[in-house]
């Protein structure tokens, strides 16, 4: 075997989702954002979701938060939250135990209000607290996202923030609805290269001293490197791999997941042709029949075409292939 | 030696401030030195708002250059006016970051190679059908996507056709400004893959433009690293990877990455 295979840690499952579907009406027929994903995160845990454009990330975070565009159909077979129903209560959880950290944290803050007014906007539906008091807590959320100066930020407006210090305020009110789960949708993606390092050590920190759990969405592998303990790969609306970060970084077995790490710029030596993936993502409004990655796939044999992947286990590493032991 | 393909010396670039008021702008481009010879690649790297698209934009002439020099080819770029300058302008190639902003989506794949070509005064025929579909080819793309649209084209489709286009009239060089950061890892790949093969077949000269280090060293001969307007560090893409002397520079590379990829040996 090639890589060791790690055991599976006994961590209280807070995320478990199985057989995730989002579809979305459209005047080319129904649009599959989600076709299947399963997804298992353990309190405590950064978990990294990872893909191409279009591979539904988002669309499974919305599906979280319960936010799916009107019309759209979701359907699941286990949708469980820390032993609650997401499939009726979403809606109920947002804002007070799972809370949205978008990338553009402009868009996700109210331009004509202070960041003050802002804060107390969350903590007033949250805490019967007097208003002293929220203030105070205000203060202390905002100094605790690494802001300087918290107190004379409450006067503020968005505007006169940079970008990361505009996220540090998202994250600041996210705590501020005393949510436990972030749902962060790439939030590093808008910042420049040091202060989204920032940024992720920040949620890291959070984690540690708050104990929250957050699913981290991304298509950058520095971000999943850096922060997440475990990550699951996305294709065409599909989960097709899922385990250790490390593991997925080093030792990626689905073909998709090892292709997507070859294509790298830094996987090959300096002035060497890259590992390019070639062909397209399937259109998201055709069904799919045996394994989605079969038409790109080098390793393909004539049953990926028909027949469905099993799902492959070892430890606490899971991938959906036809090949036994994975990526060649 | 041969002279380089292009110099630049001291560049100053500095847009008008905005108020009637307003105290005079900081320049966007700040002294900026560069030589960059025939055949080799240049990647210029800097957050957003360093003065990146100021340097290239200053080197295609589309803005007005305060002071400094560059020298084309061993010409004064500067000093080249009107039809003279149309002419020269030709021999630079320029690639966007958004093929779909920079490609007009009424025009067919044809009709857009074609654009250059009628514009430089050629007339239209099979030469020139002949010339469009090579081009084409020579992109990665077969010629049943010339009667096609951009907007029915992938973002890597229209990556290449927008790099197709930049090269219809044989520039020496390619001016590039974040042509991958629209684009997914597997399709960054395909395009950086295809600038390597054209820059060995044409003998190239590329100025790469990227806020993304790490893309940017695979293809460079050399790195210059932008700050405010201003260059932090300059120099072979190897010394640069293996050994930056600037702080600024070591962050850029990103968040540590990553535990060596263990090589296969099942
Ligand atoms: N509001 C919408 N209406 C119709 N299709 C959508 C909508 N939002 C997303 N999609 C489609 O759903 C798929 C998944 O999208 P998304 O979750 O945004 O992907 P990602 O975040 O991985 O880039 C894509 O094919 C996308 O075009
Ligand atoms: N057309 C313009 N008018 C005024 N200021 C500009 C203009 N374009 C860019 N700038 C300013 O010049 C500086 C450099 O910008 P730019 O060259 O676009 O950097 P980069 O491409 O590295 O992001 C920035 O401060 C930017 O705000
Ligand atoms: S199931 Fe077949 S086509 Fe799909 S990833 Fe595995 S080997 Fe490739
Ligand atoms: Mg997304
Ligand atoms: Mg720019």
């Amino acid at each position: 075997m090639r890589c060791a295979t790690v055991k599976g840690t006994s961590a209280v499952t807070l995320l478990d989702l199985q057989g995730l579907s989002v579809t979305i009406p459209s005047p080319a027929g129904p649009v599959r954002a989600v076709r299947s994903i399963d997804l298992r995160i353990a309190k405590g845990e950064i978990h990294g979701l990872i893909g191409e454009s279009g591979c539904g990330k988002t669309m499974t975070g919305m599906a979280l938060l319960g936010l799916t565009p009107a019309g759209a159909q979701v359907a699941a077979r286990v949708f469980q939250f820390d032993g609650i129903d997401l499939s009726t209560s979403a809606a109920v959880l947002r804002g007070r135990r799972i809370a949205l950290i978008s990338q553009d944290p402009a868009a996700a803050l109210n331009p004509v209000l202070t960041i003050g007014r802002q804060m107390d906007n969350v903590l007033r539906t949250h805490s019967p607290h007097s208003e002293a008091d929220r203030r105070a807590g205000a203060v202390a959320l905002l100094a605790a996202t690494g802001l300087p100066d918290a107190d004379k930020l409450m006067t503020s407006y968005p505007h006169q923030l940079s970008g990361g210090m505009q996220q540090r305020v998202v994250i600041a009110q996210a705590l501020a609805t005393g949510a436990d789960f972030l749902i962060a949708d790439e939030p590093t993606t808008a910042l420049d290269v040091a202060v989204g390092a920032q940024v992720l050590a920040l949620l890291r920190q959070l984690v540690a001293d708050r104990g929250l759990t957050i699913l981290m969405i991304t298509h950058d592998m520095d971000v999943v490197a850096a922060v997440c303990d475990r990550a699951t790969v996305l294709y065409a609306g599909l989960s097709v791999e899922t385990g250790p970060a490390s593991a997925i970084l080093t030792c990626p077995r689905h073909p998709y997941a090892a292709a997507l790490l070859a294509a790298l710029p830094d996987a090959a030596p300096h002035g060497q042709r890259l590992a390019a993936i070639d062909g397209q993502i399937p259109p998201s409004t055709k069904p799919i029949s045996g394994c989605a990655f079969a038409p790109r796939c080098p390793a393909a044999m004539t049953l990926c075409h028909t027949v469905s992947p099993p799902v492959r286990v070892q430890g606490d590493h899971l991938w959906a292939c036809h090949l036994a032991e994975g990526a060649p | 030696m041969t002279a380089p393909l292009l110099d630049v010396h001291n560049l100053v670039v500095r847009y008008k401030p905005r108020g009637l008021f307003a105290a005079a702008a900081k320049p966007a481009v700040d002294r900026v030195s560069l030589s960059l010879p025939a055949g080799s690649t240049l990647g210029v790297v800097g957050e957003s708002g360093s003065g990146k698209s100021s340097l290239l934009r200053a080197v295609l002439r589309l803005v007005p250059v305060e002071s400094g020099s560059i020298t084309l080819d061993g010409q004064d770029w500067l000093a080249a006016h009107g039809p003279a300058l149309r002419r020269a302008r030709h021999s630079i190639g320029f690639v966007a970051q958004n093929p779909f902003l920079s490609l007009s989506p009424r025009l067919t794949i044809a009709q857009i190679l074609a654009e250059p070509l009628l514009a430089r005064g050629d007339k239209p025929g099979a030469a020139m059908q002949d010339r469009i579909a090579v081009l084409l080819s020579r992109c990665g793309l077969p010629p049943d996507f010339l009667p096609r649209r951009a907007r029915e084209l992938s973002g890597g489709q229209a990556q290449r056709v927008a790099i197709a286009r930049a090269l219809a009239l044989s520039p020496r060089l390619l001016v590039l400004d974040e042509p991958t950061s629209a684009l997914d890892v597997s399709v960054q790949a395909q395009i950086l893959n295809l600038l390597m093969d054209l820059k060995a077949d044409f003998g190239l000269s590329m100025l790469f433009v990227t806020h993304n280090l790490k893309v940017v060293a695979h293809i460079a001969d050399q790195l210059m690293v932008m700050r405010q307007g201003s260059v932090v560090e300059s120099g072979a893409t190897e010394r640069i990877m293996s050994a930056a002397e600037q702080l600024y520079t070591q962050e850029l590379m990103g968040f540590g990455r990553r535990a060596q990829k263990s090589a296969p040996t099942s």
